[in-house]
């Protein structure tokens, strides 16, 4: 005796409400690479480091604004300042810089992330927007920090839109840096799939290089030379963009258009080899 | 010191990624050197530069931090670690092969580029100082970062921050901590050996060699003592 | 032959008990350790091969303990769950080197010995990472019988095996079981340790929940219905008679005979034939169908 089959009717329902989209898709990786950075929304191990960091960069402004308010000097100034946290800037990006793109290597989520609406360009973008938007915070923080503090002791309307000023150049400097360290970092995490070689990897690049342009600065003494090896270094490479914009750096000549050129083809350079990347991956 | 275990470390060096990492840096150690010498930079900043500020404060380091995680920590990251563990093997042997392997490595790596550079700059004692001074920071940070590998979970990070943080900049600001940072017995003994005047550093030779004799002798303890009571935790990772 | 002892045997992580009071004697001979997922299974192996503390109790081979305790290695083989090897060496590296480490005079010989038990002789040159999973899991077991253990300890060793894969370890272990080796291995996978021993220890929740041949184990658990299927030449004229019979606890008439289920099996077997005698019914088929391992095993995992 045959059967007929048949598929019964359960009540099973599609999904027939909104679907927020590629852009919301997007945000969301954005949303979350920024929590990461940060160990929120994770254990509590995880969240020892970012916060050491985050405590050493504001207990330098703290300082900083207490000797203001003590002597009315600024020890360091808003530009000065993430010259002043660059190791450690780059310490937290050796570290955050692989928790966002090598672990995803590793466990080989790719597939999933890429099977849905999300785009692979988005998905590098939004890795790196987040690495960029993480080591702003960690930049103009502090300098934002240093600005209410000093805009307190201030004497006058005048002195805090001095202040006020200050800060903004600050945070074009942090931008600045930011966008120069995240965009090679990125790339070099995204090229390891274990944490520690990324980390490795980007502790060497940026040390090296520095070490080489130091080199050449010492090498060049007064001439073409001292001003064009800074460009070398990830480190020196954003000083050399204030002193274009600002003339507070060192001297960079007639050369400071230049950095501005390098900056904007290294920044672009890097992203266009990340979303490179990301359009043929294998298991 | 087992020597199947050693072989087995080399291989498993040589055949990965992260080797490739090890490569450029001598390269680049000794391109510096023959750019500044062409540019007729005077012999004591070219040294200081070079043979210090790139070669001991940096290239030495991660170098043998590179190589000293490799050895061990990959193993027990993924797991094959049991495969040598598993053996009536005692454990001092295990870490003194793993020792032996990384140590030779870096110290290859980095003294050789290192002589040649210092030659370069001002000939073959000079050369053969910080070649030997590079082989016993290379000793002392190979254990060092071996101990890490069995004690932490993740030995890198714990090894770059103390690079880059403790003897990067700590030891170069505050005078104590210097005691207890192997650049600068590398630096003590490359002065002494090679006679320079050219390199300070306030770490006397007795301190300097007991400290390192010190740190490789406890970093060596301390990993195998780890080792002894390594545990594998329940289901898979 | 060797004796794997564990005395009270606990350990905890914290406020979790991962292995609970276990207390357990392998001799010679293949067991297999049976428990669900989680049950505790790996730690307990673990703690076997000396990788694991216990928190409390003592895991000792013919009276050494086995943590800390290097020299045990050489009577113990393991092949554990984790399939991690050092994929740059070729299959024949590997275990070569795995006989160098435990100190074989001709390790040579004792590699092409191991891997022939395998049957991994035409793979041996190749590198291990361009091996399948079974392969590489083939490789291990030759590893770890290099040094002719007596102590054999498999943590899943069934896992990505084909068919015909399967049938070859159980023959292996089956045989290694023969030659007086203390064989343990552990399994979720009911038919394996079936097919490939009788004695099991189940484990369940950490705890030791039976041990033995479970055949007996069954007949031990007497508060438990045993059911059997019938066929005979008139089911509806047996069922009414056996539902009278006080051994009986229930029936069940189906198109293919009868399911009985009987509280007392000794008093059921001896009543059923003068019952059938009685009514004048022929008893063509009397199978019990409670016996299989699965659901010995689901009665200790329900209890």
């Amino acid at each position: 005796m045959s059967e007929q089959s048949v598929i019964h009717d359960i009540g099973y329902q599609r999904y027939t409400g909104v679907r927020l989209g590629r852009g919301y898709a997007a945000r969301s990786l954005f949303e979350h690479g920024l929590r990461v950075a940060f160990g929120l929304g994770r254990s509590a191990k995880a969240k020892i480091f970012p916060w050491i960091v985050i405590g050493l960069v504001t207990l330098l402004a703290v300082i900083v604004v207490a000797i203001k308010a003590q002597s009315g000097e600024m020890v360091l100034t808003y530009q000065d300042y993430p010259t002043a946290v660059s190791t450690l800037a780059m310490v937290f990006l050796a570290v955050v810089a692989p928790e966002l793109v090598s672990r995803d290597l590793r466990n080989q989520t790719l597939p999933l992330y890429f099977s849905r609406p999300v785009g692979r360009a988005d998905y590098a973008l939004a890795k790196l927007g987040a690495l960029v938007a993480a080591v702003w915070l960690l930049l103009a923080g502090p300098q934002t920090l240093m600005f209410l503090g000093s805009a307190f002791t201030a004497a006058d309307a005048s002195g805090v839109g001095a202040e006020a000023r200050g800060m903004l150049g600050g945070w074009v400097v942090s931008t600045a840096y930011a966008l120069i360290f995240s965009s090679v970092s990125v790339l070099i995490a995204s090229v390891a799939s274990r944490r520690a070689f990324a980390a490795g990897a980007i502790v060497v690049v940026f040390m090296v290089s520095s070490g080489v342009a130091g080199l050449l600065i010492a090498l060049g003494g007064d001439g073409p030379m001292a001003q064009l090896a800074p460009m070398l270094s990830p480190f020196l490479l954003p000083e050399g963009l204030r002193s274009w914009l600002y003339g507070t750096s060192f001297d960079v000549g007639a050369y400071g258009p230049l950095y501005g050129l390098v900056t904007l083809l290294l920044v672009a350079g890097c992203t266009s080899l990340l979303v490179l990347r990301y359009r043929k991956v294998s298991l | 010191m087992n020597m199947t275990i050693a072989w087995i470390t080399a291989r498993g060096l040589f055949g990965r990624r992260r080797f490739l990492l090890l490569l450029p840096m001598p390269i680049i150690l000794i391109g510096i050197t023959a750019v500044g010498l062409a540019a007729n930079a005077p012999a004591d900043e070219l040294a200081e530069a070079v043979l210090y500020g790139l070669g001991v404060a940096t290239i030495l380091p991660l170098v043998s931090l590179i190589v000293g995680t490799g050895v061990l920590g990959s193993e027990i990251d993924d797991g094959t670690v049991v495969h040598i563990l598993a053996k009536p093997i005692p454990r001092g042997r295990i870490i003194l092969a793993k020792l032996a392997v990384a140590a030779s490595v870096s110290a290859v790596a980095t003294a050789v580029p290192m002589f040649v550079a210092a030659v370069m700059i001002d000939g073959v004692r000079l050369g053969l100082a910080f070649a030997a001074a590079s082989v016993a920071g290379a000793l002392a940070y190979s254990a060092l970062f071996l101990a890490l590998s069995v004690l932490t979970r993740r030995p890198v990070l714990v090894g770059l921050l103390y690079v880059v943080i403790w003897e990067g900049l700590l030891s170069n600001l505050v005078a104590g901590t210097r005691t207890v940072s192997v650049q600068h017995y590398v630096v003590r003994f490359a002065t002494d050996l090679s006679g320079s005047a050219w390199f300070e550093t306030t770490v006397s030779m007795a301190v300097a060699a007991v400290m390192t004799v010190v740190v490789t002798i406890a970093g060596t303890w301390l990993a195998a003592r780890r080792l002894r009571s390594f545990s594998v935790a329940g289901e898979t990772s | 032959m060797t004796d794997l002892e564990l005395r009270g045997v606990s350990r905890w992580y914290g406020n979790v008990v991962a292995v609970n009071d276990v207390t357990m004697t392998l001799g010679p001979g293949v067991t297999g350790l049976l428990g669900p997922n989680g049950a505790g299974k790996t730690t307990l192996l673990h703690m076997m091969a000396g990788f694991l503390a216990p928190s409390r109790g003592a895991v000792t081979i013919d009276g050494a303990p086995t943590w800390r305790n290097p020299a045990i290695y050489r009577k113990l083989g393991l092949v554990n769950e984790r399939e991690a090897v050092y994929g740059f060496l070729t299959g024949k590296e590997f275990v070569r080197a795995s006989a160098k480490l435990h100190g074989l005079p001709d390790a040579d010989a004792a590699t092409r010995r191991a891997i022939a038990l395998v049957e991994m002789a035409d793979a041996q040159d190749r590198r291990m990472d361009t091996y399948s999973k079974g392969m590489r899991q083939r490789m291990r077991v030759a590893a770890a019988l290099v040094h002719d253990p007596a102590v054999l300890l498999l943590d899943e060793p069934f896992n990505g095996m084909d068919p015909r894969q399967r049938m070859h370890m159980m023959e292996l272990l089956h045989g290694l079981g023969a030659q007086g080796r203390t064989v343990l291995f552990s399994s979720h996978i009911l038919e394996e340790v079936e097919q490939v021993s009788g004695t099991v220890q189940v484990i369940v929740a950490g705890r030791l929940a039976a041990s033995g041949d479970y055949r007996t184990i069954r007949r031990l658990m007497t508060h438990r219905p045993h059911v059997f299927a019938i066929r005979s030449s008139d089911d509806r004229r047996l069922a009414v008679a056996l539902m009278a019979s006080p051994s009986v606890a229930g029936v069940t008439l189906g198109k293919d005979g009868l399911t009985v289920h009987a509280g007392d099996y000794g008093t059921f077997t001896r009543a059923l034939p003068r019952i059938a005698l009685d009514q004048g019914v022929r008893v063509r088929q009397l199978i019990p169908s409670d016996e299989s391992l699965e659901s010995v095993f689901s009665y200790l995992v329900s209890a």
